[in-house]
Formats: structure tokens, sequence, C-alpha cells
């Protein structure tokens, strides 16, 4: 994390212009200054390495979900991860978080080694990686304050802090005026916000998001790409597994490709095209 | 502390949302609580009579009707010489009818029997209780003895304290495998029950325990609600039956002292609340081990 806040830093001095997005995303947190696209260097210790890993499913003994995955996403990365259904993009997602467990292979996630993490230490680590999952996993008899608030109260955290940090994320994500609604009374894109808010209130380096627009029509998803890229700009690293494809192609980030659980493709600026 | 208060809150939801199976399992936590804790005042009281009979240890030795006073002066004076004897005395036949005729409630029937059917005895009084065994064995064995024993057998004629206790054992120990019989089957009963209750419960929060786990609540965390809910059912159950048992003290326990005044049931208030405490732990034990098995199977953390 300290390098890439040391080169945004660096990179915030020299181009002035980048100042306007810096302002915006300011209220997330000031000492983060924003990051230019160009400026990511692929360098440090990655938040998540892959090396080798393969995952089968019992009930699928001849065809792995994973098979030898192996990758590096270095902090303050945008990273798309794409395939058709069933190509494993879930099944990574799931791996991150320690949901599931490699059949081989080890992964690392900000220099902790996931296989020989105790299970007591797994919440710990959740609490660094902030998920967005397609069906928002809202609480249907909570209020969007309450929604959020729930993820800080579980961990926690005290009431001031509670107080503060809700309403500023929810301005974040543009929700300001929408605190006392209940999920049902929103629409699909301010569902989404809400669970993004949820998911970044806790500060986390790294957000995962599984399919965040997959529920959604094409202009919502792109008001929700462009929060995480603003989310991204203040140095948090992100990771979205999506089969959107002009969500991609518009956004020229890097495009990791999965089929049928092989890495087909890893490639800077990349475009969605399984077909190239 | 807050997260204490969090817990709280969090079991009295699940209390009103699944309120039967919670007035279920607290019902069978109470009634299973209830009789462990008559089981144990009847224990105390049993016990209280084995110590009184124990204390009064005094041997009777019935003699044969044909039993000369010659010979019954020899085995008395042998039994004075003995270790432990305190005093030797004799009661005849006739005295010991009148000592009957008294105790007893219904004199008529002593008249009714038309003959003295009760035989003559020796009272043997020891200074230590702890000889009692001694005593009696010696007094069997005497040749003096066996000549004027009532039945053929010198044992048989023999009554001693130790004896009555045994008899006192062998009904009670019938009590205690039933009594105990019927714990362990209200005591899975329970824990079948508050089981049950917790399943609900968690399955009534399953999308918020999701949530929970995915934010990165810690595992203590998201068992304690249900934890404290199994305890909060527990501990009710344990005061409604510690409640029970004080009112059948105040109320049941002076009218069976009265009624039977030759057994000794006067028991201190600190044996009961030394009661109501192991029930109150034994309650949060059901309760938090039934509530542990459910979680063991429905709540994967």
């Amino acid at each position: 994390m300290t390098e890439a806040t040391n080169q945004g830093a660096r990179s915030a001095r020299r181009s002035a212009d980048s100042s306007q997005a810096a302002r915006a995303t300011a209220s997330l947190s000031a000492a983060l200054p924003s990051l230019e696209v160009d400026d990511i260097p692929q360098q440090g210790n990655p938040v998540i390495s892959f090396d080798r890993v393969s995952k089968v499913y019992p009930a699928q003994p001849n065809r792995p979900a994973l098979d030898n995955i192996s990758l590096q996403i270095y902090p303050g990365e945008f990273v798309f991860l794409v395939g058709h259904s069933g190509s494993g993009k879930s099944t990574l997602v799931r791996l991150i978080i320690r949901e599931l467990k490699p059949t081989s292979g080890t992964i690392t996630i900000a220099n902790e080694d996931l296989g020989s993490m105790r299970n007591w230490r797994v919440p710990y680590l959740r609490r660094n990686i902030g998920c967005v999952f397609q069906d928002f996993k809202l609480l249907p008899n909570k209020t969007v304050f309450e929604n959020v608030s729930f993820a800080l109260e579980v961990i926690g955290k005290n009431r001031n802090v509670i107080r503060t940090q809700v309403p500023e994320v929810l301005r974040l994500v543009g929700l300001q005026d929408k605190l006392d609604k209940l999920p049902d009374q929103l629409s699909g894109g301010e569902a989404q916000r809400v669970s993004i808010a949820r998911a970044i209130v806790n500060r986390p380096p790294l957000l995962v998001c599984d399919e965040p627009t997959g529920n959604l029509d094409p202009q919502t998803s792109r008001g929700i790409m462009d929060l995480l890229e603003r989310i991204n700009r203040t140095g948090t690293t992100v990771l979205v597994a999506t089969h959107d494809r002009e969500m991609v192609d518009n956004m020229r980030r890097r495009v990791i490709a999965l089929d049928r659980g092989h890495l087909t493709r890893d490639q800077q600026r990349g475009v969605y095209g399984f077909d190239a | 502390m807050h997260s204490l208060a969090y817990f709280f809150k969090q079991s009295l939801q699940g209390f009103a949302r699944n309120l039967s199976t919670t007035l279920g399992s607290i019902i069978t936590i109470f009634l299973s609580l209830f009789i462990i804790g008559l089981f144990l005042v009847g224990a105390l009281v049993v016990d209280n009579i084995v110590k009184s009979v124990e204390s009064e240890v005094s041997i009777t030795a019935y003699v044969k009707d044909d039993a000369s006073s010659q010979q019954i002066e020899e085995v008395q004076t042998f039994i004075r010489g003995l270790d432990g004897v305190a005093e030797v005395s004799f009661t005849t036949k006739e005295e010991a009818l009148e000592k009957f005729r008294n105790m007893s409630s219904n004199a008529a029937i002593v008249d009714e029997l038309g003959g003295n059917p009760l035989p003559a005895s020796i009272n043997v009084e020891l200074s230590d209780p702890q000889q009692v065994q001694d005593v009696a064995n010696q007094i069997e064995q005497s040749q003096a003895f066996a000549k004027i024993a009532d039945e053929d057998n010198p044992s048989d004629s023999l009554k001693y304290g130790q004896r009555t206790v045994e008899k006192l054992f062998s009904v009670t120990n019938y009590l205690r495998y039933i009594g105990i019989a019927l714990i362990i089957l209200l005591v899975f009963i329970a824990l079948v029950f508050i089981n049950n209750t917790i399943r609900l419960a968690i399955m009534a929060r399953r999308k918020e325990i999701a949530i929970m786990r995915l934010v990165g609540a810690s595992n203590g965390f998201i068992r304690g609600p249900f934890l404290m809910e199994g305890a909060l059912h527990a501990i009710i159950g344990a005061v409604l039956g510690i409640g029970c048992i004080e009112l059948l003290r105040n109320f049941a326990l002076p009218r069976l002292q009265s009624s039977l005044t030759f057994l000794p049931i006067e028991l201190g208030f600190n044996s009961f609340l030394m009661i109501y405490l192991i029930l109150l732990v034994a309650g949060l034990i059901i309760g938090l081990v039934g509530s542990a098995l459910a979680m063991r199977r429905y709540l994967k953390v």
C-alpha cells in the first residue's frame, strides 16, 4: 500500500489537472490523493497473489473450476475479471475472501497465506476486503442507514464512528437523501450503491465485486462503474468480476480472462473480446 | 459491554419471533428443573432421617417366651461386659404390649388380638454408635443368647439402627433410580426443545448471519446472541422452577411436618439455597449446551 501512496503523492504533485477528481473523493479519505490510471506501478508486494491455484469441486472431479491459476494484483490497480458463466469467476472471488479453500496452490492476500490462516483469523481478513454482489445482499427490514451501520456494528465499532462514517460514505455514493428508505423503496442502482457503501464504509484496502452490474441496465451500470473508479482513485484496489462487455471495452483497464477454469489472457488496458 | 447489550437485544427479538417454541423450551426446562429440585429436597429429607436413625443407635435383642429369668440375666451380664455398651435394660412381654398400645393410634386392635404376640426384649444402649456392628456381632455369636433367641437364627432376633438404615436405603434406592431416569428423560427433552428453538432463531436470521460473515464479524459475535438466547431460556425456566419449590416450601412443607411428626423433615433455608443454586447452574448448562448443539449443526461460521 505504501508504495502506491508514495507514487500517488508524486503524481498528484506532478499533474494539477487531476485535482478535480481528487476533490470529488476527498471526502472518503483526504490522506489518499488520486492516482492516474497510467501511473499505477506493478511493483511492491501484491495485494492478491495466486500461485498455481486449482479448485476442484467434489461434485465435478474431472472438471476443475479453476486450473493452475497464477496471477498478481498490485495495490491501487483496477482489474476486470471476465469470462462466461461457469468460467470460474465467482470461485476465484470466493477463494479471495476464503469462503472456499483451494484444492492446491497458495493464495496470498496482503502477505498473508490463506492456506495456513486459522479459522478464527478469517473475520479479520474479511474486514480488509469489501465485497459487492450481484444480488446486493441488503437486509429488507433495515433502512439504508441501518444496512450500512450494521457492517460497522457487528465488527464492534463504537457509536461515534458509526455516526460520522455512515453519512459520509452514503454521501460519497450519492444517497445522502435516502438514509431512511427501506431497500424495497430503492431502484436497483440505488440498492447496489448501498451495498457498495456497506463494502467500503470500513475503508478496506481491497474491494471485490462479483457481477456488480449483473442486474442493472447499461446506464445505471455506467454510474456504478464510475463510482467504483472513484473509489479506486482513492487508492483502493478494485477487482470486478463481470461479463459486461461494453463496460470493460469502455474503461480500458487491466483485464484478466478466464475460460473454463483456465487463465487465457492477462492484459493491461484490455478489452472484453473472448473471440479475439 | 456494548456487544453484550447487543446480544441481549437480539435474543429478546428471537423471543418475540418464535414465541411458541420459546415458551415450549422454557416450560420443559422449568419442568425438568422443578422435578430435579423435588428429588434433591427428597434426598435431603431422607438423608436427615437416616442421620437421626443412626444417632439413636440401640440394639434390641428379642427373647423367646420360654426363656428363664436366669438365662436372661446371664445374657444381660455378658452384654454389659462388652466394649461400647452404656446401659442394658429388659422389657417384658407385658411392657412391650403396653408400649405398642401407647404408640399405636388404634389401641382397640391390641385388644382384638387376644393373646400377646410381642416378644420380651433386652435393650442395649451404646456409648459409641460406631461400635454398633461389633457389639451386635458379639451378641449374635454368644452361646447364651443363641439359647434364648426369639427366632431360630440369632441374627434375626437382633434389631439395630444399621438395619433400619439399610432398609431405608433399599426403598430410597428405587426412588432414586426412578428419579434419575425421569431427570435424564426431561433433560433430554429440554435439550431437544432448546436445540429446535435456537435452530429456528438461526434460520430466521440466516441472511443477517451471511452478511455478518461477509463484513467480518468475529465468530463469537455471530454466536453470542444464540448462546444468550439459550441461556435466557434456561434462566427463566430455572427461576420458575425455584419459585415453585419456594412456594411448596412455604405452604406444603409445614403441613407435611405437622402430619408426619415422627419424621424429622426439618430442613434449613441454607439447604434450599444450595438446591436453588444447583438448579440455576444445571439450567444454564442445559441452555448453553442446547444452543451450542444447534449452532454446531446449523450455524457454520
